[in-house]
């Protein structure tokens, strides 16, 4: 085992010699994984529709909207982030495919984890187009310039509110947040007519949880729309905390908590997640409470920096496609399009009761709002 | 014929030459480049993350934590191994050699995944609490320090086990007979004989016990994360993925956690040296079975059934459990249970068959690289006319003494700042490259054991006889190492196959692999697709080991006749 010294000692010459060597090699171009200043501005290729990918036409095929996008002439590949539902990504990643020929590189990931790849990257941008589960982070996107502009011909079949000013973010989904709950555990009657409010009561000590708004996009808006709509003084987020309120994680496991009974009550869960658990059998229901909640546009959003423009534009008009859009409801979504329908097991865009959303409001306290819940839930299991 | 020599001189150089480059750019420049990240700033030195490591309060908690649960996972490991190690070398349990298979499967077995498994089991509605309703605040102890550091050490336990246990084989009844006849009693004779023999390989044992604690991802990112708990690996792991991202603060914290275990490193070397006793005289070491009465002997099976339970049983129970359930909101009953979960995750096309299918194509790789480098540098290291041809042993044995986080963060931030020559960072190659360096110690610690297993006179016979230099490499040398290669390359294989932490740092857009597709899973998707893919792991797992085991064991038998 002496060995091991003379090891050692070996092991350091080594490193030593090696280093001056690595030094050049390292030191030409710096470490510069998180370097910024990336190209954020003034060189957007605008909204310009060129020429070559969008074409109105009149033969319609279902749905109301009177747009044909011819996709022929597009080939190589584009490189897409989405959030959950995975499934959803991939069949639409997949009808994109066959739809071009172009490859898609699909990686999949929580809101947060998705902007923090974005930042990861600044240095080499990969991504093309980038959809987010918060409505409030896409528009901080805009703010700092990542953004390019680019006018669908199906810009106008959208719902109110699922189009930005500036034609960079397109609610091609939308989903909403309420409260969902294991009804083995808890009744309808005692449970639904609750307000937001309500799950202070000590009868729900410890068993109530909440997705992490830092990487559930949903959770987010609907936190910063609550804090400057309802609970602009955080006295109800803090009587939850004071209740034994816990941070579920994403939404997928948050909602399997509620699932497995490991939690009673999950507020300001996702909605399409518990409707398609709901459809597979169960023992879960969600219900939205009175005061209303937030509806929120699921932005796409082709990068400024996007290596294959041609084919993002492409990928953004097929996502607000017919096809697509029925996927889109298919995974108990809302479409963005105004004239789809909404799978019929859901509540749709107009019955759902939304509180007063002021999104520029909610955009400026999003970040605030969201590391509140997670400091105030820290230590609740 | 001096030609001849001229020119396997030549080759020699040539290939010292080209290991090395290989060896530099898979360990040294990622190493390099975590401290150039770590101090240098647009190409000025920068102190700011040294100082900001001792001013911001959050990174000395995370430095305290790192510390008391390497503490406390140690302790709870010696509590477990100790006694199991003198039942199984001073009982008759000693002869039952299969056990020491089954106490190695909880070492192997991923720790994510027996760490998902406990969460299931102890979670608030969770199957323990299925089983006996009457227990009702099982989640307290799960989501807690002292839960993190029990499942710890039910992963670490073993390796305590196997060094006790070789340890006390290697002491002599003699000396133990010499104190009974004396007239010491049991206890007295554990406390003034075995303490002071052991000391030192017991010193050992904790020290390695407390770096693998102090390098582990997996458990506690499934529950420290969940109760605010941060260490060394989790912290690095958030600032390289979770916004904002801070690769600066990263790389400080891995150039103190690489400090922190060179110097246990160092400890645990002076301690060999110094504190071991050389009960190994040469004599023969005589080793006489304690009789133990028959209620002793089923108190030991108790103890051994309750450790082989919670470290394997309830792990396994949990993952088979949730694979098989159909609705989860249904929980543990008959009529609930399924297999549709497997035929999803098999169905052609599957995200899963796909993440099964590149694991095998990259641990393959990784292994057979490995082996190659590991051949080459064991051949060139014997050679004792060239001293610094060991250099290349060392270098390459390094990623075994650096947690795994640290050389991953370092290929990371080395081959994204080449990015723009060289398009390594984002593909499947990086990871390669990245399996390659952490676990060619693997191979060179296997090729370089079979090596010394047969005398150097071998190939000089056959050199004698007029055999050329390749010649005996490919008919004496390869056969006789070639156990050790292979035990080495499914070593390798196994490990790179399930690895958790360069492949959710490392993997390629659009790619999973199967931790990461285990770890999405569970965290965004569907827990039971996860878990089968756990349980899939987990036998193949399983079987590589019994095959190893089976290898090295007819190995030392025919190495005995």
């Amino acid at each position: 085992m002496k060995q091991l010294t003379k090891k050692i000692a070996t092991i350091s010459v080594a490193a030593l010699l090696a280093a001056g060597m690595a030094a050049v090699a390292a030191g030409d171009n710096g470490t510069e994984t998180s370097a910024s200043g990336t190209a954020s501005s003034g060189s957007s290729t605008t909204n310009s529709s060129s020429a070559s990918e969008t074409s109105a036409s009149d033969s319609s095929s279902g749905g109301a909207a009177d747009v044909t996008i011819d996709y022929s002439g597009l080939s190589g590949e584009i490189t897409v982030y989405m959030p959950s539902p995975a499934g959803l990504a991939s069949k639409l990643c997949a009808g994109f495919e066959e739809l071009t020929g172009v490859t898609v590189n699909l990686w999949t990931g929580t809101t947060g984890e998705i902007t923090a790849k974005l930042t990861a990257e600044e240095s080499n941008p990969q991504a093309d187009v980038v959809i987010l589960a918060s409505w409030s982070d896409g528009l901080s996107l805009k703010s700092e310039g990542k953004l390019m502009s680019y006018q669908s011909p199906y810009a106008e079949y959208m719902h109110d509110g699922c189009v930005d000013d500036g034609y960079t973010l397109y609610g091609t989904s939308a989903s909403a947040v309420g409260v969902i709950y294991n009804t083995n555990i808890y009744s309808a009657e005692e449970i639904e007519s609750l307000d937001w409010s309500d799950y202070a009561d000590s009868k729900f000590k410890d068993d109530i949880s909440i997705p992490d708004p830092t990487k559930s996009g949903a959770c987010k808006d609907f936190i910063s729309g609550f804090v400057t709509a309802i609970d602009t003084d955080y006295s109800i987020i803090d009587s939850w905390a004071a209740n034994g309120l816990t941070n579920g994680g994403g939404n997928s496991p948050a909602l399997e908590s509620v699932k497995s009974g490991e939690k009673g009550i999950l507020i300001a869960g996702v909605d399409y997640n518990a409707y398609s658990a709901i459809a597979s059998g169960e023992d879960i229901a969600i219900y939205y409470p009175e005061s209303g909640t937030v509806i929120n546009p699921r932005p796409a959003m082709i990068m400024n920096t996007a290596p294959h423009v041609d084919n993002a534009k492409a990928f953004m008009d097929y996502l607000m496609s017919d096809d697509a859009q029925q996927l889109v409801a298919d995974a108990y979504l809302i479409p963005g399009r105004a004239d789809v329908d909404c799978n019929s097991a859901r509540l749709g865009f107009d019955d759902i009761k939304q509180y007063e959303v002021d999104w520029d409001k909610m955009m400026a306290v999003a970040d605030t709002a969201a590391s509140y819940v997670v400091t105030k839930t820290a230590g609740n299991i | 014929m001096k030609n001849n020599a001229k020119f396997q001189k030549a080759a020699a150089i040539t290939a010292f030459i080209a290991v090395a480059l290989v060896l530099i750019i898979l360990i040294i420049c990622p190493l390099v480049s975590i401290l150039s990240k770590s101090f240098i700033t647009d190409g000025k030195l920068d102190w700011s993350n040294l100082v900001s490591l001792f001013s911001d309060s959050g990174y000395l908690e995370t430095i305290g934590n790192s510390l008391l649960l390497g503490l406390s996972v140690t302790v709870i490991s010696t509590v477990i191994s100790l006694p199991l190690a003198f039942l199984f070398s001073r009982t008759k349990l000693a002869k039952l050699k299969w056990m020491d298979i089954i106490f190695m499967i909880p070492f192997m077995t991923p720790p994510y995944i027996s760490a998902m498994g406990w969460t299931k089991f102890l979670a608030k509605r969770g199957y323990l609490q299925q089983i006996i309703p009457a227990i009702t605040n099982s989640q307290n102890f799960l989501y807690s320090f002292w839960g993190l550091s029990f499942i710890m050490a039910l992963h670490v336990f073993p390796f305590m086990y196997t060094m006790m246990k070789n340890a006390l084989l290697n002491v002599p009844s003699a000396l133990d007979e010499a104190a009974a006849v004396s007239g010491g009693s049991f206890f007295y004779r554990l406390r003034r004989v075995y303490a002071p023999l052991l000391l030192g390989n017991y010193a050992i044992a904790a020290i390695l016990v407390f770096i693998k604690t102090l390098s582990e991802y997996g458990t506690p990112a499934v529950i420290g994360n969940k109760i605010g708990f941060y260490v060394f690996t989790t912290s690095i792991h958030n600032y390289t993925s979770i916004s904002p991202v801070n690769f600066g603060m990263a790389a400080m914290l891995s150039v103190v956690l690489t400090l922190l275990c060179f110097i246990l490193w160092l400890a645990q070397n002076h301690l060999t040296n110094k504190k071991t006793y050389k009960v190994v005289s040469g004599k023969g070491v005589r080793v006489n079975y304690i009789k133990m009465p028959w209620y002793v002997t089923v108190l030991a099976w108790i103890y051994i059934a309750a450790v082989l339970i919670t470290a394997i049983g309830v792990p396994y129970f949990s993952v088979i459990a949730t694979s098989l359930l159909e609705k989860v909101s249904r929980g543990l009953s008959l009529d609930n249970l399924t297999f549709a979960n497997y035929a999803e995750l098999f169905s052609s096309g599957s995200q899963g068959l796909e993440a099964i299918s590149i694991s095998l194509e990259l641990a393959l790789l990784s292994a057979t690289i490995a082996s190659v480098l590991g051949i080459i540098i064991c051949t060139l290291s014997r050679n004792k006319k060239r001293k610094y041809n060991k250099v290349l042993e060392a270098t390459g044995m390094l990623p075994e003494m650096l947690p795994s986080i640290v050389l991953v963060l370092g290929i990371m931030l080395f081959w994204n700042s080449l990015y723009n020559v060289i398009k390594v960072y984002n593909t499947l190659t990086i990871m390669v490259l990245a399996y390659t360096a952490l676990f060619l110690p693997y191979s060179i610690q296997y090729i370089t054991s079979a090596f010394t297993q047969f005398s150097d006179n071998l190939p000089l016979a056959g050199r004698i006889t007029g055999g050329s230099k390749p010649y005996v490499f490919m008919r004496i040398t390869l056969p006789l190492i070639a156990k050790g290669i292979i035990t080495g390359w499914m070593m390798i294989f196994i490990i790179s196959f399930r690895e958790l932490v360069a492949a959710s740092m490392l993997e390629p857009t659009n790619t999973y692999v199967i931790s990461t597709y285990i770890w999405r899973q569970f965290e965004q998707g569907s827990s039971q697709l996860g878990m089968c893919m756990a349980v899939i792991c987990l036998i193949i797992t399983v079987v590589v080991l019994i095959v190893v085991r089976l290898l090295t064991e007819r190995e030392k038998k025919s190495r005995r006749k």
